[in-house]
């Protein structure tokens, strides 16, 4: 019972962060900060999610398969982020820092 | 219950949110950073879904979508790395 | 040197097959002779990898990696409700910066894990690395200078501790 609200809770919270990355995507104003707002639905949304439905369990088999998607995610996403970020850099593509300065230069 | 189904229908507005964003992005990387969320999104959908219809068979698909997503996205992303034009 | 090769290639075979019991959860011959047959493959395959890149890798289970993860957890929740504040105050008070962080003092098959958590946690990102640098785009300046200050660093050459060459 006790655990089921608990759950309840980081279930609750889990879809909260996901949302507030899913609307990240769209306030942030270039590319590399809206990869941060993917980044929080990619990681805190996973594990509160994850942790959600693990305390829903009866800690058997099931539990395994959930820490082991949870665990692989958790591995995989930072390293698509960074393949992104990577690639989207090789591609040219100016942080937005460079992007202020630069328009400052062009406003002068 | 209740409160898983909330879940799962959060977890859909993310993935319309993500493929909306893939839809209307200025670069090329837009699109890909929004499909790649909609991708893990969708390993997090189906684990939920199963514990909704209390048939928990369903994470060893979550888990080959956890896979797909994490190759597919590599794949594309070596195809683009040097090839990139901008599509605005 | 052979001695050292069996106990290396036996701790990846115990590891390979409790992995695969966990996954599979079957106890039929059938499978279990298809889970041997994929360990040993993989055994093989590894054997001859390190042969040519002479440089064998140990899964890290130890108590340390347990430690730092832990914590990792504990910064992501941090710096998570951060940056979800900024979502939602909107974007006046973001200062988006890059910098390159030096490696030096991090060993090389550390490296890995630092850039990655990098990127894990909301804020911070890692887009690109060599040899001497890792240059990391931050959504606050405040970030930066927190990963400047080494927290993270220290923790993770400690990972691996005194095995680390």
């Amino acid at each position: 019972m006790i655990l089921e609200m608990i759950s309840n809770i980081f279930l609750i919270l889990g879809a909260f962060f996901a949302l507030t990355g899913a609307v990240g995507l769209f306030k942030f104003p270039d590319f590399f900060t809206r990869v941060h707002a993917a980044s929080v639905t990619d990681s805190i949304a996973t594990i509160l999610l994850f942790s959600g439905l693990i305390l829903r369990t009866e800690f058997d088999l099931v539990t395994v398969k959930l820490v082991f998607v949870l665990v692989f995610l958790l591995l995989t996403s930072p390293t698509a982020s960074h393949a992104l970020a990577k690639s989207a850099r090789h591609g040219l593509l100016a942080t937005s820092a460079e992007t202020l300065s630069k328009t400052n230069k062009d406003n002068n | 219950m209740m409160v898983l189904a909330a879940t799962c229908i959060a977890v859909l507005s993310v993935m319309a949110l993500a493929l909306a964003r893939a839809l209307h992005a200025d670069t090329v990387y837009d699109r890909i950073l929004g499909i790649n969320m909609f991708g893990t999104k969708t390993a997090v959908l189906i684990a939920l879904m199963g514990f909704l219809n209390e048939r928990p068979d369903f994470l060893d698909i979550a888990i080959v979508y956890a896979l797909i997503n994490f190759i597919g996205m590599i794949a594309v992303l070596r195809f683009f790395e040097y090839t990139a034009t901008d599509d605005s | 040197m052979t001695n050292k090769m069996i106990t290396h290639l036996t701790i990846w075979t115990i590891t390979l097959s409790v992995f695969w019991l966990l996954l599979s959860g079957f106890l039929q011959p059938l499978l279990l002779a298809f889970g041997v047959f994929s360990v040993a493959l993989v055994i093989v395959l590894l054997q001859r990898m390190d042969n040519v890149d002479q440089q064998p890798v140990k899964p890290a289970l130890g108590l340390p990696i347990w430690r730092y993860s832990l914590w990792l957890i504990g910064q992501v929740i941090g710096s998570s409700v951060n940056v979800a504040k900024l979502v939602w105050l909107g974007n006046k008070a973001l200062t988006p910066a890059v910098e390159k962080l030096p490696l030096t003092d991090i060993p090389a098959k550390n490296r890995v894990l630092y850039a990655n958590s990098i990127t894990l946690t909301p804020g911070t990102l890692s887009i690109d690395i060599d040899d001497q640098h890792v240059t990391v785009h931050a959504l606050e300046k405040a970030s930066i200078e927190e990963l400047k200050a080494g927290d993270m660093a220290h923790k993770i050459a400690a990972v691996f501790g005194g095995k680390a060459q």
